[in-house]
């Protein structure tokens, strides 16, 4: 399913959105944090602290990256959404006064970009759980700083609602689209698959068209013999009328609309009987499984081999389950020597009815 | 009824031919144990005349251009004997007469065998299980509780069409085979819908000692406990 094109397409199209969040995230930190740090760096009290935040901020960045670009742990997202946190804490530790809600703090609204790589295979409540983790950081901030004006929060509220519909907008928004695109890839492959399905059952009703029109010529042979004067007590004239009408039941008997190897060989063997008078029948229980071509002759072959020797009447059942196909044929045949196949179990008996042989095979596992 | 006289029949058929040739089968029986009271090509009709009170309806699935399928629950749930006689013998068909409440169903290529035996064990409300039948219950899913036995029996039966081939390839009698072939067909009664057939099966079926009052029960928790 997977090399489906249309898959292709929905994977490369994940892949795009999900570079797209770590090249955000990058951009972020060296055009807006790094220009702001230097720009108030005589601001922070404690130069030190906003440092080893922005280096925090590159390397939490760079292991979520390559976290989320090879594929690796999921179970990692925490723990770095944790380190993350500490980013907050070392500016609040850089600047602790009003600073906390002017651009200088940078890691109220920058964090959240880091978030959105680190629960990008996550569910979104993960990733909201973090804004309120950050967003309740902030308020102690807030509270131990003393800033606690009107004017104060509101430009929080500001600071974190700017932040988050971007970054919750972005992580939805991509994910949204992810779906749809597999949504599309999979109507895609629905609709191949269905004219593919079309196309079997369009080949198996022209070969059934071609064999009626077949038996149609061979039955008005058949009546027409029977309207010029041939004897109905005649048991030669009986048995080919039988064999004629053994064929059309059989026909009218296939409910099957995919072609079925195994069906498809076993019923050229009755054709062939059929035309040499034999009368066939054919039933069939059950699904037959695909089965590798080996199997399916070791199946078929020795079947086939008794259909050719039968001299008036023959049977032949399919009995298909998902764990085993067993195939057999009851008719007033010779014995016959057939190849034996070591996955393929074969008995054969015999009494006054005739020959019974039956050919079964399991189906993913080992056979006794 | 009474065990005297023949078992009587009504043929539901659109083919005038194949009415013959049932009649001749049923009246080529040595012991006369059926006779034909109604036939016609009109299910209404054939109930209409003396066919109303025929032990045994035999139905053809295809009456002209209709199938009538779906007239077989509506019989069976009014009491009436349903043999479904047709050339349509897939499993899904055949599954889907029986759940509907008829007794028994006769393929048309193994119609001449079974024709008279299958009447007569129905008219009592005993289970008479065709190759065909058989095969069908081995196709049915939702019948996990077949023994081993109970499968190979239905199994060997479907593929030879002789009971005797089944007994001496099991190694048994064929009066056991008979049993475990039968078994499995009075297990079936209890899926599907209910209807009065089905419960007569089971009932003669408990009074034959072919099964025990609390196997029925035992299936029915198994069907309850959703599969």
């Amino acid at each position: 399913m997977s090399t489906e094109p249309t898959v292709l397409v929905a994977e490369r199209y994940a892949r795009g959105a999900t570079i797209a969040a770590v090249v955000i995230a990058a951009f972020w930190h060296l055009g807006h944090d790094l220009p702001v740090t230097a720009a108030d760096w005589s601001v922070y009290s404690r130069q030190w602290a906003v440092l080893a935040g922005w280096l925090l901020y590159l390397l939490v960045g760079v292991a979520g990256s390559v976290l989320l670009l090879r594929d690796g742990p999921r179970a990692l997202a925490w723990p770095l959404a944790v380190l993350t946190l500490a980013i907050d804490v070392l500016l609040v530790v850089a600047a602790p006064d009003e600073t906390i809600l002017l651009p200088a703090n940078w890691a109220w609204g920058s964090v959240g970009w880091l978030a959105v790589i680190l629960f990008w295979r996550h569910r979104a409540a993960h990733l909201v759980a973090f804004v309120l983790a950050d967003t309740a950081l902030l308020v102690v901030g807030m509270v131990l700083v003393g800033a606690s004006s009107d004017l104060q929060v509101s430009r929080a509220i500001m600071v974190l609602l700017g932040a988050f519909t971007l970054q919750l907008g972005y992580s939805v928004g991509a994910h949204g689209l992810g779906v749809a695109a597999g949504w599309a890839a999979r109507s895609s492959a629905a609709r191949a698959q269905a004219t593919a399905r079309r196309a079997a059952a369009e080949a198996v009703a022209a070969d059934r068209t071609r064999r009626y029109y077949e038996l149609h010529r061979s039955t008005a042979e058949l009546l027409g013999e029977l309207a010029a004067g041939a004897d109905p007590a005649d048991p030669v004239v009986r048995h080919r009328h039988a064999a004629g009408a053994a064929r059309l039941r059989r026909l009218m008997a296939e409910t099957d609309d995919v072609p079925d190897p195994l069906l498809h060989e076993l019923r050229a063997g009755a054709d062939v009987a059929e035309r040499r008078g034999v009368v066939v029948s054919l039933s069939v229980v059950g699904t037959v499984p695909e089965l590798p071509v080996d199997l399916r002759r070791a199946l078929t072959e020795a079947p086939i081999v008794v259909l050719s020797a039968a001299r008036g009447t023959a049977r032949v059942t399919v009995v298909a389950s998902p764990d085993e196909v067993a195939v057999a044929v009851v008719a007033d045949a010779p014995d016959v020597r057939v190849a034996e196949h070591p996955a393929v179990r074969l008995t054969q008996d015999r009494d006054e009815d005739g020959l019974w042989l039956e050919t079964r095979v399991a189906i993913g596992g080992a056979d006794g | 009824m009474a065990e005297d006289r023949p078992v009587t029949v009504a043929i539901v058929e659109d083919h005038p031919v194949v009415v013959d040739g049932v009649t001749t089968w049923i009246t080529a029986d040595p012991e006369t144990r059926a006779e034909v009271v109604a036939s016609g090509d009109d299910l209404d009709a054939v109930l209409a005349g003396p066919g109303g009170d025929a032990d045994v309806i035999l139905l053809d699935l295809h009456l002209g251009d209709t199938v009538v399928t779906d007239r077989v629950a509506e019989l069976c749930t009014a009491g009436r004997r349903v043999v479904v006689y047709s050339a349509m013998d897939d499993p899904e068909t055949i599954l889907s007469v029986l759940d509907a409440g008829a007794s028994a169903f006769l393929s048309k290529h193994e119609a001449r065998g079974h024709c008279v035996d299958t009447i007569v064990a129905v008219a009592t409300d005993r289970p008479y299980v065709t190759p065909s039948v058989a095969g069908a219950l081995l196709a049915d899913e939702r019948a996990p509780h077949l023994s081993a036995q109970e499968r190979t029996a239905l199994l060997l039966w479907f593929q030879s069409m002789s009971k005797a081939s089944v007994a001496r390839r099991m190694g048994l009698s064929e009066a056991t085979v008979r049993q475990y072939i039968d078994r499995a067909r009075v297990k079936y009664a209890k899926q599907g819908r209910p209807a009065p057939t089905k419960t007569a099966l089971l009932a003669r079926a408990i009074e034959d000692g072919l099964i025990r009052a609390d196997e029925i029960h035992e299936y029915r928790s198994h069907a309850t406990r959703g599969e």
